[in-house]
């Protein structure tokens, strides 16, 4: 009966597919119906580089495994924020993370007091070079809890200026050298603005703020921070605010846009295009778009953010790629000296990483000629030893809550749906909700 | 009423309005079937604009049309060499197939007792697993997690299979059925001297063939599909059901576009194999469901 | 699966048949034999998380630290309640549901009354209908990802090619909920094609042979036989869409991540940020069990309706 034929047939190649899968994922079976560890030898490494990162972090691993083929490596690139750091955690409660994964400094604090990292000794990173001098001071020493090492820096990437080299030519700010002049005041400020857009017809300045809350925060936090503002307290359990530094920051801002001298809506892609196409002088980012707008051939320069209100104390936002090492349900000395040796050689390969525009945190490369000589990279190397990170909080950190609530609130005074007085009331009320909710770590 | 409607009208014009009646009717169902084919044609554009993108190079999808110039099945290979998909295809097979065993033996187990067998309380336990029904397994990730947790046992099959097993429709599902079955059968084996369980092997599972093959089948695809708690217990890639390892390596791929089609195609291929081989079974448990509901 | 409850009304409203009057002695002990692979795992997997859940709310639970932790009271139901981000999440749940069920049923309603006229292939309307169905959720979501992008997605190109600028379909906070919709319709439309044919190849022919007579176009057909014979299967349909737009989770976490700024974050992607990013679990608990009676309200309403219905058949 033709059943009968089609039910041998169903069996058949529902065995064969069964025997087909078993046999592909022989060892990974045995991994999983036990809680054991897979492969010897293995390596595994999870990052959140996407876009230009994500490629030069690529050739960076290429020669990794180039370099040592003996090794069973292997490589998986997670969403950047929040997923990311769910997957780390679940992976490390799972008892099977990564051997190696990139965590942002701000959110490493966090995997820290959850329990979900290795301390790294000195003695084992010493064995691979990795001592406390080859690292940049401030990345280094924020990074430490309690005098422990957790993390180990790759970069700093600080919030930036891009300015189109014609434009500001045009508009008179360059000086002798054909470098910018520097911007040490609000109205010094404000008319460097107005001058560029009068040479580019359009806008002075772009900032990304709309469907964005990441951008408008840096720009609010560089700003207050070089007014001396703190935002957070006691490990995130205090809102200290600021309200009058706060609010110049903010009427600052919302000058801007008012003004007309920055666009009154622009989205990350947006505020990429804007500058791109010459329609604003300056551009203000975080480092890492710098391929952007070499790929697109424009003529421009970056430097540090300005010191607007800072005087003495500059100060500018920033994070650092920081390497960690979760918790293993077991200590293997070997497993640990090849994700050591796999660090250092991400380190030694600083140089490609420096081409995606970060700082370089790892000193033998930062304080050599071949770094001077990258221009305009090594124009805002100053940046890092005047970071200012996100502050400590269970909420905190880059991506974080904290940082999508606060962006939000400054974006929406940028784009004047807000005002200045309303956003620090909402920052009071919002962060003073999530401040006094029980830590979960 | 209708037939003196008929009486009333003149013979030659009922046959011509009848005539008439029915080219109209011919031309409706013409037109009814034009709109359909059009709208299936529609709904299949998603599925063939996925495969066309995937046979092409990547540099090629950023041209948005559906010809192409250097068809390769390149991005196909790429994605089985590059990524645990194999792998994926070996967990999600293993933990789908374990779990509708489970579920079929289990239930069936159960739902035999419910049926045939007379003991104390039976009502009592016969409510209470009515009362599984109305826990959706979503309100319940949470405390599972902290389950496994405890017990070292994330990151394995198990985790993925065990709490998808205890299913309380399937005992529904079985029970309905043995319900329909004659009592006399029963009778004539416990009279041959068959116990409880001989009588469950031999007689009344073989009889239960359609319920099996309904209950294996949605049981099945619905673990293969399941995303969110496989999501949380799978975190190593070579261990990820496909649902999983797809959802999270989507990121590595850019703007790798026919890469990123070939992955979905290859996801896609097991279960559209299943759907082709067992439709009839498929749609036929659905129909059941909805006309007795 | 969305045949759950379906099933479940069935076994519980049916009248048992009754077999041979002898009375069987009581067979307890093998009873308990075939019951307990069952129930153990019922037990271990379902009722005690369950129960455990309900404990994780009163105290303030974290995912990183074993044990209870501090005891709360009712203080995260509390919080719960309080929340913007809980009760945006649930609107924004509904808001999926308002969007997906009316579509969902008037089209493939639509689609089998025209698919039952249609004499022959219909195998192949069923392949395309309910074909995306028995795809995996990621799948699903890759390609309408790569459909909706931005510039070179399909979708912009097309509107493009008619002169309409495509909105932002992932990225704009008014657009992304609706491309969700339209994804998930796609998906699962098939399931109610399958069902509504299924209950328009009951309905005898005699029905419409008798009022085609009458004189009734098939317009009036559809609205005075079919409609009404296929009550009991609408509401089935209804329900089932319902609960299962209450507990979507796959398509705003691959495709949107709840975003832009969660607009399209559903109930239970907050009880998985709360509780897996945010590693608050006792508090996702207190969130998990209010979920919870949302879906038992909304299956009591149900079970009321079909009470109804099968007393006036």
């Amino acid at each position: 009966m033709a059943s009968i034929s089609r039910r041998n047939l169903l069996r058949g190649s529902v065995a064969a597919a069964g025997l087909a899968g078993l046999a592909a994922c022989s060892s990974p079976l045995v991994s999983g119906l036990t809680a054991s560890r897979e492969v010897a030898g293995s390596l595994d490494f999870w990052n959140l580089f996407g876009g230009g990162d994500g490629v030069r972090m690529q050739q960076m691993l290429d020669a990794y495994q180039r370099a040592h083929p003996e090794v069973a490596f292997s490589a998986v690139t997670l969403a950047w924020g929040n997923p990311y750091y769910t997957k780390v955690s679940l992976a490390t409660l799972g008892e099977k993370p990564p051997d190696v994964a990139v965590s942002h400094l701000t959110r490493m604090k966090n995997l820290v007091n959850a329990g979900l990292l290795q301390e790294l000794r000195p003695d084992d990173l010493a064995r691979h070079g990795l001592t406390s001098d080859k690292f940049n001071r401030r990345a280094w020493e924020t990074g430490l809890v309690n005098g422990k090492i957790y993390a180990l820096p790759m970069d700093t990437h600080p919030f930036v200026m891009f300015y189109n080299t014609e434009v500001c030519k045009k508009a008179g700010l360059l000086d002798a050298d054909g470098n910018l002049k520097p911007l040490t005041s609000p109205e010094a400020f404000t008319a460097a603005m107005q001058q560029a857009k009068q040479a580019t017809g359009a806008f002075g300045g772009v900032v990304a703020f709309t469907s964005e809350t990441a951008t408008p925060w840096r720009i609010f936090q560089s700003l207050y921070a070089q007014l001396g503002g703190e935002m957070l307290a006691d490990e995130g359990r205090q809102v200290v605010i600021d309200d009058a530094k706060a609010g110049q920051v903010l009427t600052f801002l919302q000058s801007l846009t008012r003004g007309g001298a920055f666009p009154a809506n622009a989205d990350y892609q947006g505020s990429i295009a804007i500058f791109a196409n010459g329609q604003a002088g300056f551009f203000f980012q975080g480092e890492w778009e710098i391929s952007t707008f070499q790929t697109a051939k424009l003529p421009f320069s970056m430097a540090p953010f300005p010191n607007v209100f800072g005087g003495a104390r500059y100060a500018c936002q920033a994070d650092s790629h920081t390497l960690v090492l979760p918790r293993q349900a077991s200590e293997d000395p070997a497993r640990l000296d090849r994700s050591l040796g796999f660090v250092r050689s991400l380190l030694d390969q600083s140089k490609t990483w420096t081409e995606g525009g970060h700082v370089p945190a790892w000193l033998p490369f930062q304080q050599s000629a071949e770094y001077r000589a990258m221009t305009p990279q090594s124009n805002y190397a100053s940046a890092a030893d005047a970071a200012v990170y996100d502050p400590d909080g269970w909420y905190s950190g880059s991506g974080s809550n904290f940082e999508i609530i606060s962006g939000s609130v400054v974006g929406a005074v940028l784009a004047g749906q807000l005002s200045p007085a309303a956003a620090i009331d909402q920052l009071h009320t919002q962060l003073g909700n999530l401040a006094t909710t029980a830590s979960p770590i | 009423m209708a037939t003196q409607t008929l009486e009333a009208a003149p013979r030659a014009a009922t046959t011509v309005s009848l005539e008439h009646f029915d080219r109209r009717l011919r031309l409706f169902n013409r037109i009814c079937a034009g709109v359909l084919i059009a709208f299936a044609l529609l709904w299949l554009i998603p599925l063939l604009w996925a495969v066309d993108t995937a046979l092409k190079p990547n540099a090629e999808t950023t041209r948005t049309t559906w010809l192409i110039d250097d068809p390769t099945l390149d991005a196909f290979g790429r994605i089985l060499r590059d990524t645990d998909i194999l792998n994926w295809y070996g967990a999600t097979f293993i933990s789908s197939a374990v779990t509708a065993i489970g579920t079929v033996l289990t239930g069936s187990l159960a739902a035999y007792a419910l049926s045939r067998m007379r003991f104390r309380h039976r009502n009592v336990v016969f409510w209470f697993v009515l009362a599984g029904i109305m826990i959706p397994g979503q309100v319940l990730i949470v405390p599972q997690f902290r389950e496994f947790d405890s017990v070292h046992l994330l990151n394995t099959y198990w985790a993925v299979a065990l709490p998808q097993i205890p299913t309380a429709i399937a005992v529904f599902i079985f029970k309905q059925f043995f319900d329909g079955l004659p009592r006399d059968l029963d009778e004539a084996a416990r009279v041959d001297g068959a116990g409880a369980f001989r009588t469950y092997r031999t007689i009344i599972m073989p009889l239960t063939r359609p319920a099996v093959a309904a209950v294996f089948i949605f049981t099945f695809v619905s673990t293969w599909n399941n995303l969110l708690w496989p999501l949380l217990v799978l975190t190593t890639p070579d261990l990820m059901t496909v649902p999983v390892g797809l959802a999270t390596v989507q990121g590595t791929f850019g703007i790798r576009y026919a890469d990123t089609m070939a992955s979905a195609v290859l996801g896609a291929i097991p279960l559209v194999a299943v759907f082709l081989l067992f439709q009839r079974h498929i749609v036929q448990g659905i129909a059941g469901t909805g006309l007795k509901g | 699966m969305s045949t759950q409850t379906a099933a479940a009304a069935r076994a519980a409203t049916e009248p048992r048949r009754t077999g041979a009057a002898r009375p069987a002695a009581q067979q307890t002990r093998p009873a308990i034999g075939f019951l307990a692979p069952f129930i153990v795992l019922y037990l271990l997997f379902i009722i005690g998380p369950a129960l455990y859940g309900l404990v994780m709310s009163f105290f303030d639970t974290s995912l990183v630290k074993p044990g209870l932790a501090g005891f709360a009271g009712f203080r995260n139901y509390a919080e719960a309640l309080r929340s913007s981000d809980f009760w945006s999440s649930l609107w924004h749940t509904m808001w999926f549901t308002i969007l997906t069920t009316p579509p969902l049923i008037i089209l493939a309603f639509v689609f089998a009354l025209l698919a039952d006229r249609v004499r022959r292939g219909r195998w192949f309307f069923r392949l395309a209908f309910f074909a995306p169905f028995i795809l995996p959720s990621a799948v699903v979501a890759l390609i309408w990802m790569w459909m909706y992008t931005p510039l070179l997605g399909i979708l912009h190109v097309s509107l493009d090619k008619i002169g309409i600028t495509a909105p932002n379909w992932l990225g704009d906070p008014n657009w992304a909920m609706v491309s969700l919709a339209i994804t998930t319709v796609w998906w699962t439309l098939g399931f109610n094609f399958v069902l509504y044919l299924a209950g328009l190849q009951e309905i005898p022919r005699d029905l419409y042979e008798a009022a085609a007579i009458d004189g009734a176009g098939p317009w009036q057909q559809i609205r005075t036989i079919t409609i009404p014979m296929l009550g009991r299967t609408t509401t089935l349909v209804a329900v089932l869409q319902v609960i299962a737009s209450l507990k979507v989770f796959d398509q705003m976490y691959i495709m949107t991540s709840g975003g832009p700024n969660f607009a399209t974050r559903s109930i239970l992607e907050y009880v998985y940020d709360e509780s897996f990013t945010n590693y608050r679990v006792g508090y996702a608990s207190a969130v998990s069990m209010l979920f919870f009676l949302v879906v038992l309200a909304v299956s009591f309403v149900w079970f009321s309706i079909v009470r109804r219905q099968e007393k006036e058949v």
